[in-house]
């Protein structure tokens, strides 16, 4: 066996080690589509109804919590951070929000804007410990307990607020008509072709490279998504509510990480702080950012739970929760070491978890073996990020 | 007037003396050789100008005027730019996106301060090839590519701000024979616009080849000066090491 090489010639590199080093480029949504290809296959071939109209549009909507906390948690992971906080602080944004929206008769609008402003409060002040030095597990895990005790005081005496029948329940109870959501459909096509043709425009303004393929392809690629994506989730009554809402922040995320510079920033600090610091990149702000970014994401995700699940309670955001949004993200591509994955391993990774679970469910499977299927996806999936983060397949050896 | 004058800085790391009142001065169009011994201060130094450490005590001016740099935003304000020795490059981020990191090109407030790529990638293009630095693409990691093409990467993103001072800590070493040509030649053509360069390098050959002046450290004090064509290169060494004092005793 080889021993420990620490400068390859850059030449020779194996086929796999070629794979790697492409994978880790950017195509890092791959293995996840992959996986959740066989996922669908599997359930699929055990049970037809699987893939019913009815049970895509169930899974959607079990996966919209996680998905919207999974995002946040992406921004935080992004910049080589961790938390474990989130899905606690969830819970006590959806208590504040019910409490004032329920209880004290205040306007929804204001409930949610207040509950969003305490979860990024709360998210800053952690923010703050760790950017002065403390590690970010170590206050998340304080954090979240600290959160546990907070969510008994936020709760009124009988711990539980019920939002049945309130506006509060249309949050997620909404379903928008099959005719506004391809309208929605047709817009997002629009918009994203008017960005592709953009793009195609500035590049030939610079002589760069490209064609008009690279505006009909993806266009007519996205355009089949959404349109195919309306269809299948308006079967039942219509667009439901949350996915609307897991759409939008998606599509802020994505123009925020990959059009801005603080979306260069964020990657910047999560490659290499000290090169980034040394590049004048505010590295600390950026990590303060992250961090409110998962402060909104956690508020908006316990309201949503909190109106899918019709009340808010002192397990709200227990169970679960937490280690699902961290390991959606990580199933997704997003790397735990920085600098590494999209806020597409939010939804994607969400969508494993959520299809294990519900394929177990619905063939009636014990709970065992939808923990043994997701804690060995997630095994697999941090042994792959390894694998793209060293560029080569056994420990050791270094490209 | 000098761009750049630094008066006794010190520098102490705990009960390590990594500079004790060294002087330094750079003037337009000249081009400035710091040399000295493995932990002589070198990088201690280049770190106090770009703004990356701060100075225990000790004076820095620029044109003439104090200037604090506090952080290496501010010391790229004042026009001072620098090729680190570890080159500080993001791996996970392309050549573009290195070369512009901390001074992107973005556009207005109406249009979502998109950030303008395209105009990037063609100033990229152009720096990139001032330098002869050949990329296979813009859009690579830049973990994928050798140390060469690093290196280049590294000194084109510290002329991307037309700086007025640029500093390279010891630019040529991971460089085969042509491209070490073609930095010593960048040096030359950056005095020639009127910069003041400074140069960190262990190869007296290049030394000898670049350098208006010669500094010598030696354990963090500055302990000789010379002129282009007033020294040998055992005064040089001799000076690096000492070993000159041995001999007058
Ligand atoms: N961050 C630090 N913490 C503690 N000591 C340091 C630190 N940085 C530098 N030193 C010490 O300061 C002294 C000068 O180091 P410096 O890196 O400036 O040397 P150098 O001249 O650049 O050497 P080389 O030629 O090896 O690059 C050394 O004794 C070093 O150990
Ligand atoms: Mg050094």
């Amino acid at each position: 066996m080889s021993t420990a090489t620490t400068s390859a010639p850059e030449t020779r590199r194996t086929p796999a080690g070629r794979a790697i080093e492409m994978a880790a480029r950017g195509h890092r949504s791959l293995p996840v589509l992959i996986v959740l290809a066989i996922i669908w296959t599997v359930f699929y071939s055990q049970s037809p109804a699987y893939l019913s109209f009815q049970n895509i549009t169930n899974l959607t909507l079990q996966i919209a919590t996680t998905a919207i906390l999974a995002l946040g948690v992406v921004f935080v992971l992004l910049v080589g951070e961790i938390d474990l906080s989130s899905a606690v602080l969830s819970g006590v944004c959806a208590a504040i929000a019910a409490g004032l929206a329920v209880n004290s008769g205040l306007a929804l609008p204001l409930a949610i804007a207040v509950a969003i402003a305490a979860g990024m409060a709360i998210t800053l002040v952690e923010a703050l410990v760790i950017t002065f030095g403390v590690p970010s597990l170590i206050v998340t895990l304080g954090g979240m307990v600290i959160l546990q005790g907070l969510i008994l005081v936020v709760l009124p005496p009988e711990f539980t607020v019920s939002v049945a029948g309130t506006s509060f329940a249309k949050i997620a109870g909404t379903a928008i008509p099959a005719g506004a959501g391809y309208v929605l459909a047709a817009m997002g096509t629009l918009v994203f072709a008017a960005y592709r043709f953009v793009q195609y425009r500035e590049r030939m303004s610079t002589g760069t490279r490209t064609s008009p393929v690279a505006v009909v392809v993806p266009s007519v690629l996205v355009a089949v998504v959404l349109f195919g994506g309306v269809f299948t989730l308006t079967r039942q009554r219509g667009l439901p509510m949350p996915v609307l809402i897991v759409a939008v922040m998606l599509l802020i995320a994505w123009y925020f990480t990959t059009q801005t510079r603080y979306g260069i920033h964020l990657y910047a600090v999560g490659g290499d702080r000290e090169a980034a610091q040394r590049a004048g990149v505010p590295v600390r702000r950026m990590v303060i950012y992250s961090f409110l970014i998962l402060g909104a994401c956690a508020a908006i995700a316990g309201m949503v739970d909190a109106s899918r699940q019709l009340g808010v309670s002192v397990t709200s955001g227990a169970g679960p929760l937490m280690l699902n949004a961290i390991a959606a993200a990580v199933v997704g591509g997003t790397s735990l070491f920085g600098g590494r994955g999209s806020i597409w391993s939010a939804i994607l990774g969400a969508l494993v978890i959520g299809s294990i679970s519900n394929g177990v469910q619905l063939l009636g499977l014990t709970t065992e073996v939808q923990y043994f299927a997701t804690g060995s996806v997630l095994i697999i999936a941090v042994a792959v990020d390894v694998v793209l983060t060293r560029g080569s397949l056994w420990p050791g050896r270094r490209r | 007037m000098s761009l750049l004058e630094l008066t006794k800085i010190s520098k102490h790391f705990g009960g390590v003396r990594a500079l004790h009142e060294v002087d330094l001065a750079v003037d337009p169009g000249e081009v400035v050789a710091l040399i000295g011994d493995n932990g002589a201060g070198k990088s201690t130094l280049v770190k106090i100008v770009s703004g990356v450490e701060s100075p225990d005590t000790g004076e820095i001016r620029v044109r003439g005027e104090s200037a604090r740099l506090v952080s290496p935003r501010a010391a790229a304000e004042a026009g001072i730019r620098t090729v680190f020795q570890d080159l500080s490059l993001c791996d996970n981020l392309d050549a573009v996106q290195n070369l512009f990191l901390g001074q992107e090109k973005y556009g207005p407030m109406w249009s979502g301060r998109r950030i303008r790529r395209h105009v990037m990638e063609e100033h990229a293009h152009r720096i990139l090839e001032s330098l002869s630095v050949k990329l296979r693409s813009l859009s690579t990691p830049v973990v994928a590519l050798s140390g060469g093409q690093r290196q280049g990467i590294a000194i084109c993103r510290a002329l991307i701000s037309d700086p007025a001072v640029v500093i390279l800590d010891e630019p040529t070493a991971a460089l085969g024979v042509s491209q070490r040509a073609e930095v010593l030649d960048l040096i030359h053509r950056l005095r020639d616009q009127g910069r003041g360069v400074v140069v960190i390098s262990h190869d007296m050959k290049d030394v000898r080849q670049v350098a208006d002046r010669v500094v010598v450290l030696r354990l963090g004090t500055r302990v000789a000066e010379f002129r282009r064509g007033e020294y040998t290169p055992s005064d040089l060494v001799g000076a690096m090491t000492g070993a000159h004092e041995g001999d007058e005793l």
